[in-house]
């Protein structure tokens, strides 16, 4: 188990490496000016200045230079301060976000990550749940019922239903409002009345004792988390119910039954630790694929995560930024990978030896 | 002897979309305390479904158990509720399977899987299951017990996971073994091996054993008595002795003559027999093996011979009296 385990983080920092390369390629596509935000914030619109600054920093040399430069850093020559440098957490200058890059992922991540968190996880008990009742049921009318819902949810598009959610119960019934906070809780945050040491309002609000914002926050929450999370419950209930189809048709099943025990016990024994082994990589990707999801989502509810400044720095074609967050994601995405890869080797003991 | 095992008109269909598969079609037999009764016959013929069937553990759907009755310590093992057949299964009747690697759950250490039943079925502790295992283990030979308990099957080879998988079946000291072909997979020194321990633990634990094979010489090695099955129907039943010296019904002549023979003289061709198996799709109103009986008269494609007792100690079920040629009187 250990040397698995080892075995996949030495593999790490040659992900990270690719990733690098692959977000570094990219960035060359930019002209040396746009480049220029790598290092510094204010780009200079007079010609010889920006000629200075490009040769500063080296932007028009050889690619493995400018590698090295954008991965460590670039002292300026006049101050000797160090400027850019991936690994000392500098991702550059955001034009749109008007702050340093890894600046607005510290704000804006915590937002996505609460909730991403709040999606995923109800994902992961509903839809292990509904799959294992569909599966447990074969064909009877429970398991019809999950799949045709399942089949519907999965092949009704995320804005559509985003919208539907905003027009119904923003619009029309305003229960639920966009954003993340209501004018009153914002202004609590930015008087310093009510702290965000974590990031996470539902936590924050929840160690407060503010209930009050507690039941803001949730009914900000309410619409993104079911329009990040309804595909996937679909595609989660779909892999859960064939794997655990899959399992129970096996003849360990049968052992598991010819020794006595109950139906309940052979699926929660035998058969579930089973079929969780392709819901474990499932899940890898559903939260992958959640980090996708928030671009839309966020965007939709006008909610300050990573995803809603993503896609306006798109549209403004901050490049800088998009790969910043770009980069951020990339780096989520092989921790995900770790992780899941770590679960798998604890759930299935055959792979310790592959 | 006592009847431990009486099984009366056993019959058990598949209904699938290619039609209705008549697995099994009305078998009746008797097991007796400690005996040994082999079960022989084709791939197809209905061997594991009517085992499974005694204990309801055919997929249902598609399976479906039409009649029968299985009466064992005075229970109908077909008719009595699910919650009493669970105390039953594991208990005091167990089966061992074909392919231990198939059988074993892969995800779960065998320790684990082997002291299951114990602790299902008795009010023991962890500690006293885990004693138990040590013992069952040591009787089927397997040493380091300890390593192998938590060890995961994938880890096993193919003789140590039988080992394992019948020091399972024997956890609770069951009355009846039911043991599916567990040799096939392995290789003929292991066979032979696991056939002599399965030999001395039938008399240590007092068990009975049915004996499924497709090898009549495993059977001559282990039965007392042997059923022969074909197309879902007993059409022999006889003592060991008494089927090898005087087999009465054509497939077992062809079966035994299949069988190779330390006397035989080098390229000399193993004798087969003719035609395949029947698609057990519709029910017969002939005998089933009649259209590969070398044997057969017209009565036999006109009529399917029930299962008759003969001499007082064995059954066939034939028409044809194979010394003569011609209908049994
Ligand atoms: N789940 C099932 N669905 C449909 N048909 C089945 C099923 N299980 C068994 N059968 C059919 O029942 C018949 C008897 O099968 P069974 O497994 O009892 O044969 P067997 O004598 O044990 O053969 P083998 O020696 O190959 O194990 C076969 O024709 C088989 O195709
Ligand atoms: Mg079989």
């Amino acid at each position: 188990m250990t040397t698995y385990i080892i075995r996949r983080l030495l593999l790490v920092p040659l992900l990270l490496f690719g990733v690098t390369i692959l977000i570094f390629g990219m960035l060359q596509f930019l002209t040396p000016a746009e480049r220029a935000s790598l290092y510094i914030r204010d780009i200079p619109k007079n010609e010889r200045q920006l000629e200075i600054i490009i040769k500063h920093y080296n932007l028009n040399d050889p690619v493995y230079v400018q590698y090295w430069n954008w991965m460590v850093g670039k002292a300026d020559p006049i101050t000797g301060e160090i400027h850019g440098g991936i690994l000392r957490g500098d991702f550059g200058y955001s034009r749109t976000g008007s702050e340093p890059v890894m600046d607005m992922i510290k704000h804006r991540f915590p937002a996505t990550l609460e909730l991403a968190l709040l999606s995923v996880l109800p994902i992961i008990a509903v839809g292990i749940w509904l799959g294992v009742a569909a599966a447990v049921n074969h064909n009877k009318f429970i398991d019809q019922l999950i799949r045709v819902l399942s089949i519907i949810a999965a092949s009704f598009p995320v804005f559509v239903f985003g919208l539907l959610l905003i027009m119904i119960f923003y619009a029309k019934l305003n229960w639920f409002p966009t954003g993340r906070y209501s004018q009153w809780v914002l202004e609590e945050i930015v008087s310093k009345q009510f702290a965000t040491p974590t990031g996470f309002m539902t936590i924050d609000a929840i160690k407060a004792g503010r209930w009050d914002i507690l039941l803001d926050t949730i009914r900000h929450l309410v619409l993104p988390v079911l329009v990040l999370s309804y595909i996937s419950w679909a595609t989660f209930v779909r892999v859960t119910r064939s794997s655990m189809l899959e399992a129970l048709g096996q003849d360990y099943i049968l052992t598991a039954r010819e020794k006595g025990l109950s139906e309940n016990q052979v699926v929660r024994k035998h058969a579930l630790p089973n079929a969780m082994i392709p819901v474990t990589t499932m899940a890898g990707f559903t939260v992958v694929g959640l980090l996708g999801g928030v671009v839309i989502t966020e965007t939709i509810f006008n909610y300050p995560g990573i995803g809603s400044a993503a896609a306006s720095a798109a549209t403004q074609l901050d490049v800088v930024t998009v790969m910043g967050f770009a980069l951020f994601n990339g780096f989520i995405l092989i921790a995900a990978n770790l992780i899941v890869d770590v679960l798998y080797g604890v759930i299935d003991p055959r792979v310790q030896l592959s | 002897m006592d009847k431990l095992l009486s099984v009366n008109d056993l019959r058990t269909h598949f209904y699938t979309r290619e039609g209705v598969v008549h697995a099994v079609n009305g078998i009746s037999f008797d097991l007796e305390a400690g005996e040994t009764l082999g079960i022989v016959g084709e791939s197809g013929c209905g061997k594991s479904v009517s085992m499974l069937s005694l204990l309801r553990l055919i997929p249902q759907p598609p399976g479906k158990i039409l009649s029968g009755s299985a009466n064992f310590n005075d229970i109908d093992l077909l008719s009595t509720s699910e919650d009493e057949l669970r105390k039953i299964r594991g208990a005091k009747i167990s089966m061992v399977f074909q392919d231990p690697m198939t059988y074993f759950n892969p995800v779960l250490k065998v320790g684990k899987q082997v002291m299951e039943p114990y602790l299902l079925h008795n009010d023991v502790s962890e500690k006293e299951a885990e004693e138990r295992m040590f013992e069952m283990f040591a009787e089927v030979g397997i040493s380091n017990p300890k390593g192998c308990a938590e060890d995961y099957p994938h880890q096993y080879s193919g003789g140590m996971r039988q080992r394992a998988m019948i020091a399972m079946a024997l956890m609770c000291s069951p009355e009846i073994l039911i043991a599916d072909e567990p040799t096939t997979a392995l290789d003929v020194t292991i066979q032979a091996q696991i056939i002599d321990m399965v030999r001395k633990l039938r008399d240590d634990f007092d068990m009975s054993i049915i004996w499924i094979t497709h090898d009549l010489g495993i059977i001559a090695n282990l039965a007392q008595r042997v059923i022969v099955m074909y197309a879902g129907y007993i059409i022999e039943e006889a003592y060991v002795k008494d089927l090898y010296k005087k087999p009465l019904h054509p497939y077992t002549i062809g079966l035994l003559n299949s069988l190779p023979r330390l006397d035989m003289k080098e390229k000399e061709k193993l004798n087969t027999i003719e035609g395949i198996p029947p698609v057990m799709y519709k029910e017969t109103n002939l005998c089933p093996f009649a259209p590969r009986c070398q044997f057969a008269i017209d009565k036999c494609l006109n009529e399917n011979p029930p299962l008759e007792r003969f001499d007082n100690k064995r059954s066939v079920a034939c028409w044809v009296d194979v010394e003569t040629g011609k209908e049994r009187k």
